[in-house]
């Protein structure tokens, strides 16, 4: 192979640095964190090899993202996807993750054939493997073929991503992998997809039609609001972060699919500007929610559960920790001044300056995005409170938070080191942004030299001319005074004697925690709200000894997971029979498995005149 | 002359074909071996290649006296009973034969060999390969199949020898090798299937199906 020089194995661009960065600060208080939770769950020799098995992914990440040409690009995206999936069926224990494992090495192993097709039409046109070579020649594709190569692309790096409907492996493996190897997976592997779809589609291919930007902006929308409201319905703490997960891949995608289509109708400052916004929630997301899953780590560790309406009163047992997923749990519900705030701003700001600047139904259609966007920010909001509030807050609800204890030190250390880079993203958000500019430049090909964004040192404006302005570090001071300010007026004026005393109870006298506002109460409204898409079904049966005395009642309440309903089940059902009819060929006769082969011989050889 | 000996081969492979217990089945192997055998020695000798002469000695040791020796002891020590369990009957059997040399025959057309002795040779040595594939489709015991390895390594070497005038000396040395061991870790297995299962009926190993 003789296009296979060590020169071209590596690639150090922007671009890749940049996601080199965001494996680093992930992976880095993961492994610390790692070594205070895996002490006392395994046992030494497999401890051992989950530490070997975390330092093959870190590597196996830093390589996809360094990549120079296709071939190493798939070889270490295997290993990254092989190697995950024994760290999903890491806890052997459990038969749930031996069938997580399952449903995600399919489903990854499916997206890797869409993208070795993709890779295999780029190869016959470019004859060669390394991108740059690929890139020049792919302005001659005509551009039939290099719409299937985007859509085999977009399939295979949705999967890795979790595109709805794509996303179904997601809540199933990044729970039952150990806490750290989910906030690993859920902070940075399902980037190394947004990093495969920028390189290969926006950087190799060059979007050159419009409706590639347009069909991942729809396809963006939906998995925001499929993801926020899965994760809201959710009560298995880790499964509500995965679904997370989904709903901000979402809005990542919904800046780099505005960059593409910024691109195809050749309006190069607003393209660069979506992905810079792109970009920066996906650091943003990296670290808040490698954050969020140590968090829930600790939570599992302390309590062994993670279904939170066992939980609750967690903030007096374990404080640290529920401040840090407190941190987190704002940041990801983008509440100024926190980093998630400024790049879902930005990427609304991209949404409204494109929707300014373009004419007709296109306006429109920008617009309902931004609407969308602009919901699931609410939602993730009502998703979060909900998560930390019945975790956190109120009694605890089951003996398993009542014997809750505070995590070892290097747990909180990878932990603080996470909420400390949230702070540091948001208030240095103007420098994050000059930075991204040029990783953003290199990646679609567009000089940024001539183009301001409008940064001084504290006040980022993209619409100048409208008067819209954002300082991340005013706004936090701002409302850091005006805290102070409500505190000393509380502690002066309003402050009254607490009265401690038990809740009304309309005379019953046996309320205890488990009569608490659960989860799935919360988030009942939003039940019916979307019952369109959650299908909710539920069961009710009383037994009575007289009308007025009911003597037991059960309630039972599920949502109808749509996308496995509709869209798995039956291609699982097709791809059962058509097994159970191809089971007939095989009756275990080695006289007809031979006869096989020798009439398959004779008519290869009937077959071999025609050719 | 060649011919001849070439009709001789079809002949015993036709014999393969009708025969009905092992010694007969062993026996017929050894007639077509003993003509394989002639073959390359008149090849040898003609060409006055010594590594030819080397290799039809080699047939003669190994194929005519050294596998059916192996063979017909291994009969022997399984000798519940002797039938090869014919799934097709000895005279649909030999139609089919028919069949497939007349396909041979097409086939050696299609690739071209046309003239004289060559197209007979690759006719022969097509049908010896196809019929002891059928052989090894059409008979239940485990013994055939061993058999119709053999036969269809038999059919290959023609075919070889006949189109490029030999292998090179050590590879036909070394699928000797191959063949031989072959035959003597399947003669082990066929023992050891028989020992366990009390027959070496294949048709009943489909009980072993998951």
């Amino acid at each position: 192979m003789a296009n296979l020089l060590l020169k071209q194995l590596f690639l150090f661009d922007p671009l890749s640095i940049f996601f080199l960065i965001v494996i680093g600060i992930v992976s880095l208080p993961s492994a610390i964190y790692s070594i205070g939770y895996m002490r006392g769950e395994y046992k030494r020799g497999k401890c051992i090899l989950a530490a070997a098995l975390l330092i093959v992914f870190v590597f196996s990440m830093c390589m996809v993202v360094t990549a120079g040409n296709i071939f190493s690009f798939l070889v270490f995206w295997e290993i990254m996807s092989l190697v995950s999936y024994f760290l999903v069926i890491f806890d052997t224990k459990h038969v749930k993750s031996v069938q997580a494992g399952l449903i995600y090495i399919v489903m990854t192993h499916i997206g890797t054939a869409f993208l070795i097709g993709g890779f295999m039409i780029l190869y016959k046109h470019a004859n060669c493997l390394d991108f740059f070579t690929i890139k020049n020649i792919c302005q001659t594709i005509p551009f039939q073929t290099k719409n299937i190569i985007f859509l085999l692309l977009l399939v295979g790096f949705g999967t890795k991503a979790g595109i709805v409907p794509l996303h179904i492996w997601l809540p199933y493996a990044h729970p039952q992998a150990p806490s750290h190897i989910s906030s690993i997976m859920s902070g940075v592997m399902i980037k190394t997809a947004i990093y495969g779809l920028i390189r290969f589609v926006i950087f190799i291919l060059g979007v050159n039609q419009t409706w590639w930007g347009s069909l991942v902006l729809v396809l963006a929308t939906i998995t925001c609001l499929a993801g926020i409201i899965y994760a809201l319905m959710e009560r298995d703490l880790k499964r509500l972060l995965a679904y997370s997960s989904v709903e901000n891949i979402g809005i990542i995608l919904l800046g780099v699919g505005l960059s593409m289509f910024f691109i195809s109708i050749n309006k190069p400052y607003l393209a660069v500007f979506s992905l810079i916004a792109g970009l920066y929630h996906l650091i943003n997301h990296a670290v808040f929610k490698g954050l969020l899953f140590l968090c829930a780590g600790s939570v599992y560790k302390a309590t062994g559960t993670r279904d939170i309406e066992k939980l609750g009163g967690l903030i007096k047992k374990m404080p640290q920790t529920a401040a840090y997923f407190l941190l987190g749990a704002m940041a990801i519900s983008a509440l100024p001044p926190l980093n998630g705030f400024i790049s879902e701003w930005l990427t609304l700001q991209a949404f409204f300056l494109g929707a300014l600047d373009v004419t007709g139904g296109t306006k429109l259609f920008l617009g309902l995005c931004a609407a969308m966007l602009a919901l699931t920010g609410g939602l993730a909001a009502a998703c979060f409170v909900k998560a930390f509030g019945i975790t956190f807050l109120a009694q605890p609800r089951s003996h398993y938070a009542k014997e809750a204890k505070e995590v070892s030190f290097s747990m909180k250390a990878g932990m603080f080191f996470l909420s400390a880079l949230v702070v540091i993203l948001a208030l240095n958000a103007l420098k994050i942004i000059k930075l991204l500019a040029k990783v953003a430049s290199v990646s679609t090909g567009i000089d940024i030299g001539n183009m301001s964004f409008s940064l001084n040192n504290f006040i980022l404006t993209p619409q100048i001319a409208n008067n819209v302005y954002l300082s991340a570090p005013l706004l936090a001071a701002i409302l850091i005074i005006f805290a102070i300010v409500a505190y000393a007026v509380y502690m002066s004026f309003g402050r009254q004697k607490a009265v401690v005393y038990k809740t009304w109870d309309c005379g019953y006298y046996k309320l205890d925690a488990r009569n608490e506002y659960t989860s799935t109460a919360f988030s009942k409204p939003f039940r019916i709200a979307f019952s369109f898409f959650l299908q909710p079904y539920r069961k009710t049966q009383k037994i009575r000894e007289s009308f007025y005395h009911v003597k037991s009642f059960t309630y039972e309440t599920h949502t109808t997971q749509v996308f496995k309903k509709y869209i798995y089940d039956p291609v699982l059902a097709l791809v059962l029979k058509s097994a159970k009819a191809m089971r007939r060929m095989q009756p275990g006769s080695i006289h007809l498995y031979l006869g096989y082969i020798f009439i398959t011989l004779l008519l290869l050889i009937v077959f071999m005149r025609k050719f | 002359m060649i011919e001849l000996i070439l009709f001789g081969i079809l002949a015993a492979t036709y014999l393969l074909v009708i025969v009905k217990r092992m010694p007969a089945l062993i026996q017929g192997f050894r007639y077509q071996s003993f003509f394989i055998f002639l073959i390359t020695l008149i090849a040898g000798l003609t060409e006055n290649q010594p590594g030819l002469l080397i290799v039809a000695l080699l047939i003669l040791a190994l194929k005519v006296f050294i596998i059916p020796f192996v063979l017909n002891s291994i009969a022997k020590k399984i000798s519940v009973d002797e039938n090869l369990g014919l799934l097709i009957n000895a005279q649909l059997s030999l139609v089919v034969a028919l069949l497939l040399t007349y396909f041979s025959w097409v086939f050696s057309g299609m690739l071209g060999f046309n003239n004289g002795h060559i197209s007979i040779a690759i006719t022969v040595a097509f049908s010896v390969i196809f019929i002891g594939g059928f052989l090894m489709i059409s008979r239940m015991k485990a013994f055939t199949q061993v058999l119709g390895l053999l036969i269809m390594e038999n059919g290959i070497f023609l075919f070889a020898s006949f189109l490029s005038g030999g292998m090179p000396f050590f590879v036909e040395i070394a699928i000797f090798l191959d063949v031989f061991v072959s035959v003597i870790i399947m003669g082990l297995f066929v023992y050891r299937i028989n020992k366990l299962f009390t027959h070496i009926d294949v048709n009943k190993l489909s009980r072993l199906r998951g």
